[in-house]
């Protein structure tokens, strides 16, 4: 029999985990490739996510820049006997940037950049540089080929939309008119220290220095400057990037809660990838509730006093939500179609070691299935 | 209304994503109002929640009246950029000659911070404004802040801007916004968790970091979706298929990590607010107001 996932994983080498923040979104991303070892593929499992929820998950002390293969003990302990190796690492955007920078600036120009203001600006706080670095480490894991699936997760969706345009972002910023106007003249004189803003009248910038102060500006001019001599190898890169993201063996798996707020936004980021000719393989939807069967409610209908009384209560509440759930998969099965939904039950605890990670896999992997909630 | 809140101008909500953080905010803006003071609830460059949620239409990125003593922003980096430039350059054309110019507009997106802190800034400039008769334009602002990691970069903003911005509107701005953030007389954190280990252990781990590395104070703790204990010794003595003793069994499991989980938040030595998980229909104003009420007595004797 074949399921969206197991289908996904067969096929694709690459899987990216998008969604909101608090549904899950990580552990999806550690059971993904927890299953794949157990069947034989060797995995890793990449996170950008600024919490360090996977070491958690994944029973590690704490997860590092660099990768790091789940320890055999931690498998024995979750009593799972993987066939290939499962590794996992969070990336550090700093070092990652840095990292970068050094294997790709020019030599005279690697320290200029790494100690300049706007350079640590870039590499920790500019809007998007974090998903660009992580798909540049996903492009380089992937290019090295040594993991047969690479599962990425990713920071939640206010930010995940900044995932799909990152690297063009990162091209704006080093690619655009107001660079070009900048920097030509300074670039054709082959010096530094240009005089900013000589060409856009010093109005404009005695105005700008009221709130950045002149030597902010003047950082800022520098900075360009020497980044330039980047912008090949990012443009480059946001192409390769681009065509991985939109590549037959890169699939994304969308995952989300059956709570209202949660589907819109769901729906939204759905939208968003098909617009962007991406290939979704399922939307998970993650912590369902169960409807209540009938003979539950025949069997209480039985008893008397109090008990029967709290058990009405408990299973009337179980009911709503399994009812708000049903509503809300509804909903998301219509709004995404054709993408299957995959249902993965609401746990009576959290997800937070190897064991619990397998259970999900069992859902995701279709070993097991929801019975979807009825209204 | 929760004790170590009542003298305070300014609450910042925050807390993990999906902890219902929006909630916390739109019910202690109602709690407040409720009371008398004049109330301005504030969400940051989101998608706005608050108002809808109110039943009311979304109040957008200029301060809308919404009810009776409530005022909602959803503040937005390029209106709060301009009435910052504004409020230094006083003239409207200098704005418009050197602001919309368009190369200009890249270069701004580029100063590191810039757009924290105007977002920041027109947050706390609502807190510091004043009415004609020298009294406080709003009484209190509530913030629904960001989520955990991006709480902790907007709220450093001030203090990143101080150490590495030379001298400049900029640097002496961020000084006053600093300056009232680590106030303790005017600001407290309220951290917003629920009862699961992840979603706890990130409110003790945000915790620290916002008293070490961002120097604000957390006042109180709410506990979303509290599930109180139902069952005693003799529910669970009672008959009954394995079915049903499973749902007994499961209400009280999630009952246990409830208390767990308070007992967890307890060591940070705040009130924990512990507000009952709501079995509704649509989560909107009822939901909202029922969730008010129970801040507005907690903390009461």
């Amino acid at each position: 029999m074949t399921t969206p996932l197991r289908e996904a994983m067969g096929n694709a080498d690459v899987l990216i985990t998008v969604g909101s923040g608090g549904v899950g979104k990580t552990t999806v991303a550690a059971t993904l490739a927890l299953r794949a070892a157990m069947e034989g593929q060797a995995s890793m499992v990449c996170t950008i996510d600024p919490a360090r929820r996977l070491a958690n998950a994944l029973g590690l002390e704490a997860l590092g820049n660099k990768e790091a293969k789940i320890p055999d003990e931690a498998f024995a302990r979750a009593g799972l006997l993987p066939r290939a190796a499962m590794h996992a690492m969070m990336l550090d955007m700093k070092r990652s940037w840095d990292d970068l920078v050094e294997r790709r600036a020019p030599p005279d120009k690697r320290e200029k950049i790494l100690s300049n203001r706007f350079y640590q600006a870039l590499s920790t706080a500019l809007a998007g540089s974090q998903e660009y670095i992580a798909m540049e480490k996903m492009w380089e894991l992937h290019e090295q080929r040594r993991y047969p699936l690479l599962v990425v997760d990713t920071p939640p969706t206010a930010h995940a939309l900044d995932f799909l345009d990152a690297p063009n972002r990162i091209l704006d910023f080093l690619d655009n008119d107001a660079a070009k106007w900048l920097l030509t003249p300074a670039l054709a004189a082959g010096k530094f220290g240009l005089k900013l803003f000589n060409l856009g009248g010093s109005y404009v910038a005695k105005t700008l220095s009221r709130f950045t102060g002149t030597e902010t500006l003047q950082q800022l001019a520098d900075f360009m400057l020497n980044i330039t001599s980047l912008t090949e190898s990012f443009r480059e890169r946001a192409h390769q990037v681009r065509g991985l993201l939109q590549s037959p063996s890169t699939a994304f798996v969308l995952v989300t809660a059956p709570m209202p707020e949660r589907l819109d936004e769901a729906v939204y980021f759905h939208t968003l990838l098909q617009q962007n000719k991406m290939r979704v393989a399922a939307v998970v939807v993650n912590r369902v509730h169960a409807s209540v069967p009938a003979l539950l409610w025949d069997e209480v209908a039985r008893l008397s006093g109090p008990l029967q009384r709290k058990l009405e209560l408990t299973l009337a509440e179980n009911d709503r939500l399994a009812r708000q759930d049903a509503k809300g998969i509804e909903r998301l099965r219509e709004l995404c179609a054709p993408t299957p939904l995959v249902l993965v039950p609401r746990f009576e605890l959290d997800v937070h070691d190897l064991r619990a990670v397998w259970e999900t896999s069992r859902y995701l992997w279709g070993d097991t299935a929801v019975v979807p909630p009825v209204r | 209304m929760i004790e170590a809140l009542a003298d305070k101008r300014l609450l910042i909500v925050t807390g993990k994503g999906g902890v219902g953080k929006t909630t916390v905010a739109a019910a202690l803006a109602i709690d407040g109002a409720r009371r008398g003071l004049r109330t301005l609830v504030c969400e940051v460059n989101t998608r706005e929640r608050i108002a809808p949620l109110l039943g009311k239409p979304e109040a957008g990125a200029e301060v809308t009246s919404i009810e009776e003593n409530l005022w909602a922003v959803d503040v937005k980096p390029e209106p709060a950029l301009r009435e910052y430039a504004l409020m230094v350059l006083k003239f409207e054309s200098i704005y418009s000659a050197v602001f919309e110019n368009r190369l200009v507009r890249y270069f701004l997106r580029f100063i590191p911070s810039l757009q924290e802190l105007v977002l920041l800034g027109k947050i706390l400039y609502h807190l510091k404004e004043k009415r004609p008769d020298g009294s406080f334009r709003f009484d209190r602002v509530v913030i629904d802040a960001p989520a955990t990691g991006h709480a902790i970069t907007f709220f450093s903003v001030p203090q990143v801007i101080i150490d590495t911005v030379p001298p400049g509107a900029m640097a002496t701005d961020a000084a006053w916004m600093r300056d009232l953030l680590v106030d303790t007389a005017t600001t407290a954190v309220v951290l917003v968790s629920l009862p699961e280990e992840l979603p706890v252990n990130e409110t003790l781990e945000l915790h620290r970091t916002l008293t070490e590395k961002v120097k604000l104070t957390a006042a109180a703790v709410v506990l979303n979706g509290f599930i109180p204990h139902r069952f005693g010794d003799d529910d669970r003595a009672a008959p009954l298929s394995p079915a049903l003793a499973d749902v007994l069994r499961a209400h009280e499991a999630r009952a246990a990590l409830s208390a767990t989980s308070a007992r967890s938040l307890s060591t940070l030595g705040l009130p924990v607010i512990e507000v009952p998980r709501l079995f509704v229909d649509e989560f909107g104003r009822g939901a909202i107001e029922q969730i008010a009420a129970l801040l507005g007595k907690a903390g009461r004797p």
